[in-house]
């Protein structure tokens, strides 16, 4: 952690950036997200197992836009995100200080491709019950599915906090703000709540780097990151592209290859 | 058993291919079943998946999505922008419980006439087997309650 | 509150066979929204029109459904009747009641119904419908010519004889291309050259035509009508001005070894070289690549020889911008090398050929002034094996087409030899003599009743080298795979034709499209197939699919005539079916995010980034923005946006959502 502390402070003090987003004290034995703007406040930066929070999600807000340069202590989930960022033109490496700390050592990751190489050499894995979930539903049929489903998200009340928790979720006018025409219906009954799932879901195909913010955000327990893990897993399967991994990589839905195959169309 | 059940159809299709194809599905004359409405789009590119949703909602039984042959795309590859999109829309919606036999992804090109009929045709027998659309009325239905 | 205009027609009794007209209308006439709803026999007929533009006049109609026949057919004619009656054409929508409906269906209520469905789905679509115009896009006046093949001389000349002005841009010292450098053509054995020389000289002369040689295409931006080349002037160390193409400084150049391209290698060129006596322009280049001076900062004999002083070894590349209406790519093909034959010995053979270097053998001007000679010892080969399909339609060599070109010039090429060596030998290996095209399969015939060249059906496998001969090994698969075993003096190979050096990068460069194989692809292959998808991008020649000069010319004729009819208007008008991305009060000024997705799923390249700025010029964010020059409205960017920021007028989301609605209501 001193060494953490250490090369905040000389990025504050030296103007390089102006903001540290990071994990610091929370209530009880949490941890919650803080940012540092004073070079003598950088001790308060934590970083430990309890550091799970995808941080990024902060990069796009325009409050924290708004106090100028910042750098960013890092998760491997959170480098991958920033390059699922820096793909979809949100994000520029260069403006930007990407903080990594293993074994006590801290590294800055100044550019595309020392991002890349590390979340390379970084892959995200599931804790245990993430890979029971996604086993225990791959198993359902599809009429238990449904039922699976609606049974989940007859909860949903539309408060869009996964909405807010999601970093890839950054755009200023949400579809479901939308009422010319209504794609999604505002009510929160089945049908509006199916819409809202799905189209979040077709959202973040191949773009959701799994680092389960909206899970933990929706009060009332829904898993709704399950929907999205299996949009970017579909995509994985049928094209080959994971998110997160190249700053350059043109968004798995918005591109194509003649070769892609599917069984379906006659 | 008889099955007076007569399917509500909606068909997606674009303008230059299979638009196209079943206007000379007319100038034929070939006959096919009178369950289906066509919508016309420039091309796939442009049907929005929200569309198919919304048609159920509304109490579709089938939806028919149906363009130009891969490599055929007036706009050269608008078809394999969609074809991705319905690669993943396809699963999605079956890993969330919806049974997608009700929609029929197809290439029809402007000279097949004949394989436009047939299209519609099975669609609305392969509907009538499966019966009325339930789970997305159902889901419907309770926002009305 | 709208007020729609429903017309039915009967079409004869098209229609009205299967489909109670009158009942649709008085249906519709309920509809809230509709003004007025009436049925006719023909609607497209003079009086039915004139129904139409009354109504307008009289109902103050907002919009218009003509519920007859497909709008594939009529809708021009009913949009022109609205216009006529000042109404906005893109407020007219036709139902399709015939092609979709009467003709499909036996006479019957449901196929009524299925009607009053259509046309009640149109009305809530044209009820969303906004007025819409052409849009209007300037046009240059210039053309741009990329590649100085026979290709682009010929679209660059017809572009010129047509008034319009054209830039010429050849990336080697000398246009001419591939076609320079042939001996005598099919089907007629004409002298290449002597066809050829003077549409070269025509090029250089005609005051419509500026022509760079020793050039590239280093960027292309802008769209239709509106683009801007920027060209790489390569130096070329000679003051063109001052040159007066004597040749002194070539006699003078102390290196004489370097093999000539021209001559496919077989003959050799100085540092500072005309390609070829016949070039165009005249005037020679040093390749520094291998000139003394620049290597090692002595020599300059050339400047010490050159009587006008036009020498200049420090001129630098220069970069022009020129603004540019339309461009044709004309940049042809290459052959595939011998080297790339393993099994013919990896080029290591000299009396293994290329086709092309055979067409140098036999050329009056070659490097043996035509004379048929081994390249290996200068011998008269009395025995020579023509080896059809050298490469192409072989997948395991990566070349799964035909070149089309080998089979007529094999026999040409066997021909030739015949008629140089009367007691030679000719024996050529082949897969399936394909020649379509008019005098072709006369021609190839020729070769074999006349000339007596032995044609045998069959692959070889190998070719090797023993006591001075080359050993042919092949089957002869219409005598059962039968074993063939030929002792030639040489070998020709017609390797296959491939796309030239440079062809994707340029694609790319251009934002065309190619194929697998790197040729540009034509924007549809039967109805447009001397456009590209990019509109104001015309493409002709090799550069498209291996052809023969015939289909060169006239492809080159083609695409010339689409620049000379684009540029026979001041301005362009264009469909307004186009894709805008919403604007909207600051502080968002739009709601698109940026994250152009569109741009990547858009087939031609025509959404743009625009910066969003304060007055103070700092950047506020980065948006999306639609070059209606480009766009051409396949609606595939509005589908993929997620926070729906830009639309396709003509199919906006309002209007297709309500079509969904009102159909399933
Ligand atoms: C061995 C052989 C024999 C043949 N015999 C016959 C025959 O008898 N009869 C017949 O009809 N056809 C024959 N052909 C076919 C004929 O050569 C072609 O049809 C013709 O050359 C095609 O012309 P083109 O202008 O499209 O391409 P090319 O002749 O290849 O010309 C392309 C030009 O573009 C230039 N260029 C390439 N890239 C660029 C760039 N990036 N920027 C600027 N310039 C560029 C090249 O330098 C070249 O000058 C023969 C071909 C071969 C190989
Ligand atoms: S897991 Fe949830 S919050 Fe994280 S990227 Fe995916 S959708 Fe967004
Ligand atoms: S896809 Fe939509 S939000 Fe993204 S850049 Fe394009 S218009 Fe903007
Ligand atoms: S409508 Fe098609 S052509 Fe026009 S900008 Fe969108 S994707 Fe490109
Ligand atoms: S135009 Fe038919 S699929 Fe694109």
């Amino acid at each position: 952690m001193q060494a953490l502390h250490q090369k905040a402070k000389e990025l504050l003090e030296s103007g390089k950036v102006q903001v540290i987003i990071g994990y610091g004290d929370g209530s009880g034995d949490r941890v919650r997200p803080v940012f540092i703007s004073k070079a003598e406040s950088a001790s308060d930066l934590i970083w430990d197992d309890r550091c799970r929070q995808n941080l990024a999600v902060y990069l796009n807000k325009p409050e924290i836009k708004k106090l100028g340069v910042p750098a960013i202590v890092a998760t491997p989930v959170v480098v991958k995100t920033i390059i699922q960022l820096i793909s979809e033109n949100q994000l520029k490496s260069s403006n930007i200080v990407v903080l990594v700390v293993d074994n006590d050592v801290v590294s800055e990751l100044t550019d595309n491709a020392s991002l890349e190489a590390y979340s390379a050499g970084h892959p995200v894995v599931f804790p245990p019950f993430v890979v029971k979930e996604i086993k225990d539903i791959a198993e359902m049929s599809i009429q238990q599915r449904n039922k699976y489903w609606q049974d989940e998200l007859s909860r949903c009340f539309k408060c869009y906090a996964c909405r807010a928790a999601c970093p890839l979720c950054y755009c200023e006018r949400c579809l479901t703000d939308n009422n010319q025409p209504q794609w999604v219906c505002v009510a929160s009954h089945a049908q509006g709540n199916f819409e809202w799932h799905i189209n979040r879901a077709m959202h973040l195909a191949g773009r959701c780097v799994e680092c389960g913010s909206c899970t933990i955000a929706c009060p009332v327990g829904i898993p709704i990151g399950l929907l999205t893990i299996e949009a970017s897993r579909i995509v994985k399967q049928e094209f080959g592209q994971e998110p997160g991994l190249h700053c350059d990589a043109d968004s798995a839905m918005s591109s194509f290859k003649v070769e892609d195959t599917e069984t379906f169309i006659k | 058993m008889e099955n007076n059940f007569e399917p509500k159809i909606v068909a997606f299709v674009c303008n230059w291919c299979t638009y196209a194809g079943a206007d000379l599905t007319g100038t034929s004359r070939i006959k096919y079943a009178t369950n289906v409405r066509i919508i016309r789009f420039p091309c796939t590119g442009r049907i929005d998946y929200n569309l198919l949703l919304k048609a159920f909602a509304q109490g579709a039984d089938g939806v028919i999505v149906s363009g130009c042959h891969p490599n055929d795309c007036h706009y050269t590859s608008g078809n394999f922008h969609a074809r991705r999109r319905w690669i993943v829309f396809k699963q999605m919606m079956e890993y969330m419980g919806i049974d997608m036999r009700r929609v029929k992804f197809s290439w029809v090109s402007a000279a097949e006439g004949a394989k436009w009929a047939d299209i519609v045709n099975t669609t609305v027998n392969e509907i009538r087997e499966l019966g009325p659309s339930q789970e997305y009325l159902e889901m419907s239905r309770q926002g009305v309650a | 509150m709208s007020r729609i205009g429903v017309f039915i027609c009967h079409c004869g009794e098209n229609i009205s066979a299967t489909v109670d007209c009158e009942k649709v209308a008085k249906t519709l006439a309920s509809m809230p929204g509709v003004a007025h709803s009436v049925d006719y026999k023909y609607m497209c007929s003079d009086p039915g029109q004139s129904l139409i533009r009354s109504a307008i006049k009289e109902k103050k109609l907002t919009g218009v459904v003509v519920a007859a026949c497909s709008p594939r057919m009529h809708e021009p004619t009913f949009r022109k009747a609205c216009a006529e009656a000042r109404l906005n054409p893109f407020l007219c929508e036709m139902a399709n009641l015939r092609e979709h409906c009467s003709w499909v269906h036996a006479k019957g209520d449901a196929t009524t119904d299925k009607a009053i469905d259509l046309v009640s789905m149109l009305v809530e679509k044209v009820k969303r419908n906004k007025p819409l115009f052409p849009i209007k896009v300037p046009v240059t006046k210039t053309a741009l010519v990329i590649g100085g093949g026979i290709a682009g001389i010929q679209a660059a000349l017809d572009i010129a004889n047509a008034g319009q002005k054209v830039v010429l841009v050849e990336r080697e010292p000398s246009i001419g291309g591939h076609m320079s450098q042939l001996s005598e053509t099919f089907p007629t054995l004409d002298c290449s050259q002597c066809i050829l020389t003077p549409r070269m000289v025509e090029v250089a002369q005609n005051p419509n035509i500026t022509l760079y040689t020793y050039a590239e295409v280093e960027s292309l931006s802008g769209f239709i009508g509106n683009f801007t080349a920027r060209i790489r002037k390569k130096a070329k160390s000679v003051d063109e001005k001052l040159c007066t193409g004597c040749g002194e400084c070539a006699t003078a150049c102390p290196i004489k070894k370097i093999p000539s391209e021209f001559n496919t290698g077989l003959g050799m060129r100085g540092a500072i070289y005309v390609p070829f006596p016949q070039a165009v322009p005249n005037k020679p280049v040093i390749d520094r690549s291998r000139c003394t001076y620049f290597k090692s900062g002595k020599c300059k004999f050339c400047a010490s020889k050159c009587p006008a002083q036009a020498i200049r070894f420090d001129q630098q590349d220069e970069i022009i911008e020129i603004p540019i209406g339309s461009v044709v790519v004309t940049t042809g093909f290459n052959i595939k090398e011998t080297s790339f034959f393993p099994e013919y010995g990896y080029g290591k053979y000299k009396d293994v050929v290329t086709g092309l270097q055979f067409e140098r053998l036999l050329s009056a001007s070659g490097p043996t002034l035509g004379e048929v000679k081994r390249p290996s010892d200068g011998t008269v080969p009395k025995k020579i094996v023509f080896v059809a399909c050298t490469g192409s339609r072989d997948p395991a060599k990566g070349i799964e087409y035909c070149s089309k070109i080998c089979c007529m010039y094999t026999a040409k090429h066997a021909m030739l030899y015949k008629h140089k060596v009367h007691d030679g030998d000719a024996y050529v290996f082949y897969m399936d003599i394909r020649a379509a095209g008019k005098g072709y399969d006369e021609f190839f015939r020729r070769a074999i009743e006349e000339d007596h060249v032995n044609y045998i059906r069959g692959r070889i496998s190998r070719i090797y080298e023993r006591n001075g001969k080359l050993i042919v090994r092949g089957a002869d698969t219409l005598l059962g795979a039968q074993q063939v075993e030929i002792e030639a003096d040489m070998v020709v190979l017609a390797t296959a034709a491939v796309a030239n050096d440079g062809a994707e990068s340029l694609a790319q460069k251009l934002h065309v499209s190619y194929d697998a194989h790197h040729f540009f692809a034509e924007a549809h292959p039967k109805l447009r197939p001397v456009e590209t998808n990019t509109a104001g991008i015309f493409l002709a020649g090799a550069c498209q699919s291996p052809k023969d000069i015939p289909e060169t010319v006239s492809q080159a004729s083609a695409a010339a005539s689409k620049v000379i009819g684009l540029f026979s208007n001041a301005e362009l008008t264009r469909e307004p079916i186009i894709a805008v991305v919403n604007r909207t009060a600051p502080p968002l000024f739009s709601t698109c995010v940026g994250c152009f997705m569109c741009q990547s799923a858009c087939p031609y390249h025509a959404i743009e980034q625009e910066e969003i700025k304060t007055r103070e010029g700092k950047l506020i964010k980065m948006v999306a923005k639609v070059n209606p020059g480009l766009c051409q409205g396949c609606g595939t960017c509005v589908a993929f946006c997620r926070s729906k920021s830009i639309d396709l007028q003509g199919y906006s989301n309002e209007q297709v959502y309500a079509e969904v609605m009102e159909l399933l209501s």
